[in-house]
């Protein structure tokens, strides 16, 4: 469903992306790992359009994704960034159902399915309590949870996460994850940093070293003891499969 | 403010009918009545054959209205666009390239020839605006923040022109400061100057309400506007060419009306909510009626003599708009 295609993308000299080819498979969630400025947030920025890369292209059901029109992918790809800020004061419920805009017809009312479908996410993100509150009454990991559920609102196959859980608190982790893992269907891109968190809950593993997808298949092969110092500089071993990093 | 919930049922977020026809019935009737005012009191007897009343008080009260109803839709709008609270109607250069045409045409003595002045301004106005465009925009992508700081230095840049042109010709100092404080003083209203009015503003105005949602979802930035089906370099440049239009039409043919922009999106917004399909047409009815009043106290305080509209716009709207600052922070 997801094709990248000799994706590499230059800042400048810079080069961060070079040459990915992958695909990635459908209904699956995928980690994507690597060290801090590896090129993930810009592989998900490529696959969601919101970038051009400098050479390649992303296929999504095999048409580019430049070719989509922003309703069209939007219908495709949801996307849930790293920050968000903003000074006016929408409400969480106002906030999710932003998320049905793809699918809403210029100066057209919002429907009864609408709201229904806000609602539904809003308690799977366990966020519905938090309906009318805005973004300063909220803390940091109550606002990404909103920012989930406005993803989820979009009732996309595909879904994007750069680092969806790194603000959390580690019982919402867990919910979070295991509401991925169950979401049946969806194909999933997350950025995560825990090595165990992705091992537990993704099944496979897009591993980045210096701008090159160094390893691409189930995470239980990818997350050796080996590729985890080629990537991190980090010793650690495996016991009761979990990874135990040596200080 | 943000409580929608009745009954267990939500409340669409676009703008309630009865609110819209309620503002429209307050905006027709203040027409009516702050028409009878100004330098000549007209009872409603002697309004019917009364050139003075149709060539004249007309015109400036319809105009006020347009104005006032631009100036609150462009500041509600490039607020979002920007997501700037601070900005307003003039950022991008408007106001102070429509100055400096004003000027060097007052200085020409084009000020006794009709439109010699307001097209100049016209004509400045918009090639300030194209420059600044220009000098911010990275291929074909703009970049807000690089737009506003460009704005802000030509602002600065021209009105230290203005001022070494005015200190250059002592005599038409006057002229000129009094052209950029903003009036809809007959001498410059008339109803030429509505006919041209009209169609920009109910086509730009038109232009806003259309993307008001989209304008919702760039507030959350643009990737996720993008993210989320907008097309956000197509609907700003629309906007942005809309507005900039209106503005540049507004300024040119009343000179600078401040502080009306950047207050009654705001004050709309303190009252209900951030949701551009309410703020937009509310800020539309609420700045028409607010020019209006402003403009009728500058013409009858001082009779025979006018204030500045612009001045009253600030003196009037800043005290209020603290209130109402003051009032929601008990909310938090």
């Amino acid at each position: 469903m997801i094709e990248l295609q000799h994706i590499s993308v230059n800042f400048g000299k810079c080069e961060i992306l070079d040459d990915i080819n992958a695909n990635i498979s459908e209904g699956h969630l995928t980690a994507v790992m690597g060290p801090n400025g590896c090129g993930k947030t810009t592989l998900l920025r490529c696959i969601g359009a919101l970038l051009q890369p400098s050479s390649g292209q992303v296929l999504i059901d095999g048409i580019p994704v430049q070719n989509y029109s922003a309703r069209a992918l939007a219908q495709k790809v949801a996307f849930v960034r790293q920050q968000t800020q903003t000074d006016f004061d929408f409400s969480a419920f106002e906030t999710v159902l932003m998320g049905r805009n793809p699918y809403q017809k210029r100066l057209q009312n919002e429907s009864q399915a609408d709201w229904d479908i806000v609602e539904q996410c809003m308690r799977k993100t366990n966020t519905w309590h938090l309906r009318f509150s805005t973004p300063h009454q909220m803390s940091g990991g109550e606002l990404q949870r909103v920012m989930i559920a406005r993803a989820l609102a979009q009732q996309t196959p595909v879904l994007l996460m750069d680092e969806p859980v790194s603000n959390l608190d580690i019982a919402h982790q867990l919910e979070i994850m295991r509401l991925l893992r169950n979401d049946g269907g969806k194909t999933i891109l997350i950025v995560i940093h825990d090595l165990n968190l992705a091992l537990q809950f993704c099944d496979d593993l897009m591993l980045f070293h210096s701008g090159k997808l160094l390893y691409h298949g189930p995470i239980n092969g990818g997350l050796t003891p080996n590729n985890i110092r080629t990537v991190y500089g980090v010793a650690s071993h495996m016991a009761d499969d979990r990874i135990i990093y040596d200080y | 403010m943000v409580r929608r919930m009745t009954g267990g049922k939500y409340k669409s977020g676009r703008a309630n009918p009865w609110v819209v026809i309620g503002l429209t019935l307050l905006l027709v009737a203040a027409m009516a009545i702050c028409s009878l005012f100004g330098a000549v009191d007209f009872e409603w007897e002697e309004i019917k054959d009364s050139p003075i009343f149709w060539q004249l008080r007309v015109p400036r009260v319809v105009m006020s209205v347009l104005v006032g109803a631009v100036l609150s839709v462009c500041g509600a709008a490039y607020q979002s666009i920007f997501r700037n609270p601070l900005t307003d109607p003039y950022v991008l250069g408007v106001s102070s390239g429509a100055s400096l045409g004003a000027a060097v045409a007052l200085l020409l003595g084009w000020g006794a020839i009709q439109w010699g002045v307001s097209s100049m301004a016209l004509v400045t106005a918009l090639l300030t605006v194209l420059l600044i465009y220009k000098i911010a925009s990275i291929g074909n992508r703009m970049h807000t923040t690089t737009l506003l700081l460009t704005g802000v230095c030509f602002t600065l840049l021209i009105s230290a022109v203005i001022s070494f042109l005015m200190v250059m010709n002592h005599e038409k100092m006057d002229d000129i400061i009094f052209w950029t404080m903003g009036s809809f003083d007959p001498s410059r209203i008339s109803w030429e100057d509505v006919e041209v009015m009209l169609p920009v503003s109910v086509v730009g105005i038109g232009v806003v309400l259309w993307y008001s949602r989209d304008l919702n979802l760039l507030l959350a930035g643009s990737e996720a506007a993008k993210s989320m089906g907008v097309e956000v370099e197509k609907v700003k440049r629309a906007l942005l060419l809309f507005t900039t239009l209106m503005v540049a039409f507004a300024v040119s043919s009343c000179g600078v009306i401040g502080f009306v922009g950047l207050i009654v999106p705001h004050a709309v917004r303190l009252v209900v909510g951030s949701d551009n399909r309410k703020v937009v047409p509310y800020s539309m009815l609420c700045g028409s009626i607010f020019v209006l009043v402003c403009d009728t106290l500058a013409r009858t305080v001082l009779r025979p003599g006018e204030l500045p509209v612009g001045s009253l716009t600030s003196i009037i709207g800043a005290p209020m708009f603290i209130y109402l600052l003051y009032k929601s922070k008990k909310n938090y």
